[in-house]
C-alpha cells in the first residue's frame, strides 16, 4: 500500500500514484461495464421494464380491443373487491399457500427422517425426485386421467372396496383444489425431502448420540436437537414452496381445464383468464400487481426470519 | 471409573449393548413405506400400461389392467407425433432450451466476473438491479410482454421466445456464480494480469474453468426450466412453427380434444424424455444444483 511508504515520499509523487491508481480503477470499471452490459440490458428490457409497465397499466382502462390508455385511477383495484371471482380466487390461493407450505414439508420431513439411516437411500432419493424433473404440464396430463371419472383413482378405490366408485374429482368446487394440491405435493415432496436430507446430513452426530446415551426419547431428540439445527433448511424449503403455492399455474390450467369455475382456482389462473381469455389487460395487470405484492411481502418476511434463525445458530 | 477389560461379563455386556444399537429400530415402518411407495408409483405404472393400449382397448378395459400386446405403442407414437407436430415442437423447445440456457448462463457468468473480479464501481447496485428480476411472480411480466411483442413484431417468433427465456434465466445463475467466483483466490487472475493477459482472457481461461461444476449444474437447471415452460410460450408463441413442446402437449390434452388418453399419455412420455434422460445421466450435477440455491 502507498500509505506505508508515504513518510519518505514527496506530496507530488504521492498524488501522482493516487491518480494512477484511480485511473486503473476507472479503466477496470469501464471494462467491467462491458462484462455486465448484456445481463443488465436483458434483465432491464425484458423483466424490469415490463414490471414497471405492468404497474402503470393497472391504473388504465386498457382492453384488448378497445385499446388505449385512458387513466382509470384505482378503478381496476376497486373492481377487484366488488367481483366475487376475485375473493374466491383469493381464498383458493390462501388454501394453496398453506397446503404448499405444510404438506410437502410434513411428508418430506417424515420421509427424510425415515430414509436417513436406510439402505438404498440413493435409489429412493432418485425415485422420489423424478416427478420434479417432469414438466408440470406432463404431470398435469397424467393426473388428469388419474382423477378422471373412470380414471385410476376411482378404479383403484372400486377395486379395493368392491363397490362402484365414481367421483368427479376435478369437476366439483369441494374436491378440485385439494385434488390439484395433492398432485402438487406428489411432485414436490421429493425435492423437499432431498433438501431436508442435505440439511440433516450437516447436523453433527455427537450431540444426538450423547442425548441417546442419556436416555432421551426419539421425540425429545428431534424436538430439542434436530429441529432447531434443521430450521434454516426448513425455512429455505418453505420459501420455495410458498412462492410456488402463490404462483402455480400450469398444473391448474392443465388439470382443471374442464372445471366450469376455473377462473377462481387461484389468483395466478384468474390473472391469466382475465388477461388472455377475456382480453381485460388492465384488469389482469391489477390482479398481477396484487399477487406480486403478496408474494414479495410474504417471501421477504420469511427471508428475514431465515437470516435471523441462521444468525442464532452460528 | 476403573474398568477391568479382562472381565468377560463386562465384555459380553458391551457386545450386547452394541448389538442392540445396531438392530434396526422400527422394523414395522417397512409396511407403510411400501404402501406409500406403491401409491406414489401408481401414476408411473398407469403411464406404462397406457402407452401400450389402443384407444378401443383403453375404453373397454380397466385403466390399471395390463395391455394385450406391446404393439400399439408404435401407433400411439405416430399419432401423437403427427397430430401434435411433436417433431417441430420438440426441435423448437430443444433450441430454446440449449441456446437460451447457454446464453443466459454465459451472460450471468460474464456479469458475475465483472462484479467480483474487476473493480466495478457500484457493483452491489448493479447486482441488486439484476437480482430484482427474481422477486416478481411471472404473472407481472405477461401482459406487458405480450403488448411489447405485438408492437415490435416479436410475437409468434423464434427470436422473441429465445429473448424472454434468456432474460428470465439470468438472475438466478448470477446470484450463484457471484458467490462461487468470489470464492476463487485473487492470485489466480492477478498472476495472469501481470503476464499481460486481457480481462477477457482472464475470464475465459482462468475463472470459467475454475467454476465448471456450478456452470454445468446451472445450465441443466435452466435447460429444464425452459423445456418445461408452458406459461410464456402459450402466450407469446403458439403458432405451429414456433410453439414449444409443452404448448403442443397441452393442445392434445385440451377440453374438446377427441384424442384418446393413450395417445395423450404417449405424448407426455415423449415430451419428458430429454429432461429425464439428462437427469438420469447427469444426476450428480442436478443434485449439486439443488445445493447451489441454498448458499
Amino acid at each position: 500500500m502507498i500509505t506505508t511508504a508515504s513518510a519518505s515520499l514527496s506530496p507530488e509523487v504521492l498524488k501522482d500514484a493516487r491518480r494512477r491508481e484511480r485511473r486503473v480503477a476507472w479503466r477496470q470499471t469501464r471494462v467491467a461495464w462491458l462484462f455486465i452490459a448484456p445481463a443488465v440490458f436483458m434483465v432491464s428490457a425484458f423483466l424490469l421494464m415490463p414490471v414497471v409497465f405492468n404497474i402503470i397499466l393497472s391504473f388504465t382502462k386498457w382492453q384488448k380491443f378497445t385499446g388505449l390508455d385512458k387513466f382509470a385511477g384505482f378503478a381496476n383495484y376497486a373492481r377487484l373487491f366488488n367481483v366475487p371471482y376475485f375473493s374466491e380466487a383469493l381464498s383458493n390461493t390462501a388454501i394453496w399457500v398453506v397446503g404448499a407450505m405444510v404438506l410437502p414439508l410434513a411428508f418430506g420431513l417424515g420421509l427424510a427422517l425415515l430414509l436417513r439411516n436406510m439402505p438404498l437411500q440413493e435409489t429412493f432419493k432418485s425415485l422420489f425426485f423424478l416427478p420434479k424433473v417432469l414438466a408440470p404440464t406432463a404431470v398435469g396430463a397424467i393426473w388428469y386421467y388419474v382423477y378422471a371419472p373412470h380414471g385410476v383413482l376411482n378404479s383403484a378405490v372400486a377395486g379395493l372396496t368392491g363397490q362402484p366408485f365414481d367421483v368427479g374429482w376435478l369437476y366439483s368446487a369441494q374436491t378440485v383444489t385439494p385434488s390439484v394440491i395433492f398432485t402438487f405435493v406428489w411432485q414436490t415432496v421429493g425435492i423437499t425431502m432431498v433438501l431436508l436430507l442435505l440439511g440433516l446430513a450437516a447436523i453433527p452426530r455427537d450431540p444426538i448420540e450423547a442425548a441417546r446415551v442419556d436416555g432421551a426419547s426419539g421425540w425429545q431428540i428431534f424436538r430439542h436437537i434436530i429441529w432447531p439445527l434443521l430450521l434454516p433448511t426448513v425455512l429455505v424449503v418453505t420459501i420455495l414452496n410458498v412462492a410456488a403455492g402463490f404462483t402455480t399455474f400450469d398444473l391448474l390450467w392443465v388439470m382443471a381445464g374442464d372445471y366450469p369455475g376455473k377462473r377462481t382456482l387461484s389468483l395466478a389462473v384468474y390473472m391469466y383468464y382475465e388477461s388472455f381469455s377475456n382480453g381485460a389487460w388492465a384488469y389482469g395487470s391489477a390482479v398481477a400487481v396484487v399477487l406480486g405484492a403478496m408474494v414479495i411481502a410474504v417471501t421477504a418476511a420469511l427471508a428475514v426470519l431465515q437470516s435471523r434463525v441462521e444468525k442464532n445458530i452460528r | 471409573m476403573a474398568v477391568d477389560i479382562t472381565d468377560q461379563n463386562f465384555i459380553n455386556g458391551l457386545i450386547e449393548q452394541e448389538r442392540r444399537a445396531q438392530r434396526p429400530r422400527g422394523r414395522w415402518l417397512v409396511v407403510p413405506i411400501l404402501v406409500l411407495t406403491i401409491a406414489y408409483l401408481t401414476p408411473f405404472y398407469y403411464l406404462f400400461v397406457t402407452i401400450f393400449k389402443t384407444s378401443a382397448e383403453y375404453a373397454q378395459k380397466g385403466v390399471l389392467e395390463l395391455p394385450a400386446s406391446l404393439a400399439p405403442f408404435a401407433d400411439n407414437v405416430v399419432q401423437a407425433w403427427t397430430i401434435a407436430h411433436l417433431g417441430q415442437a420438440g426441435l423448437n423447445s430443444l433450441s430454446y432450451a440449449v441456446i437460451g440456457g447457454a446464453i443466459a448462463v454465459a451472460f450471468a457468468a460474464a456479469a458475475a466476473f465483472g462484479m467480483t473480479r474487476l473493480n466495478l464501481i457500484g457493483a452491489n447496485g448493479w447486482f441488486m438491479l439484476i437480482f430484482t428480476g427474481t422477486l416478481f411472480p411471472f404473472q407481472m411480466y405477461l401482459v406487458p410482454l405480450l403488448f411489447g411483442y405485438q408492437r415490435l413484431g416479436l410475437i409468434n417468433s423464434w427470436l422473441g421466445m429465445l429473448l424472454v427465456y434468456v432474460a428470465i434465466c439470468i438472475p438466478f445463475p448470477l446470484l450463484v456464480l457471484r458467490n462461487s467466483f468470489s470464492g476463487i483466490t485473487r492470485e489466480v487472475d492477478e498472476a495472469a494480469r501481470i503476464e499481460g493477459a486481457s480481462e477477457w482472457r482472464v475470464f475465459i481461461s482462468m475463472i470459467v474453468p475454475n467454476a465448471k461444476g456450478p456452470l454445468i449444474a446451472l445450465f441443466l437447471l435452466q435447460f429444464t426450466f425452459i423445456w418445461n415452460d408452458l406459461l410464456f410460450s402459450s402466450i407469446l408463441a403458439n403458432g405451429i412453427e414456433v410453439r414449444s413442446i409443452m404448448v403442443a402437449l397441452q393442445s392434445l390434452q385440451g377440453t374438446y380434444s377427441t384424442i384418446g388418453p393413450n395417445v395423450v399419455i404417449t405424448a407426455t412420455l415423449i415430451s419428458s424424455i430429454p429432461t429425464v434422460l439428462l437427469f438420469v445421466v447427469l444426476r450428480k450435477y442436478f443434485m449439486a444444483g439443488l445445493q447451489l440455491g441454498n448458499k
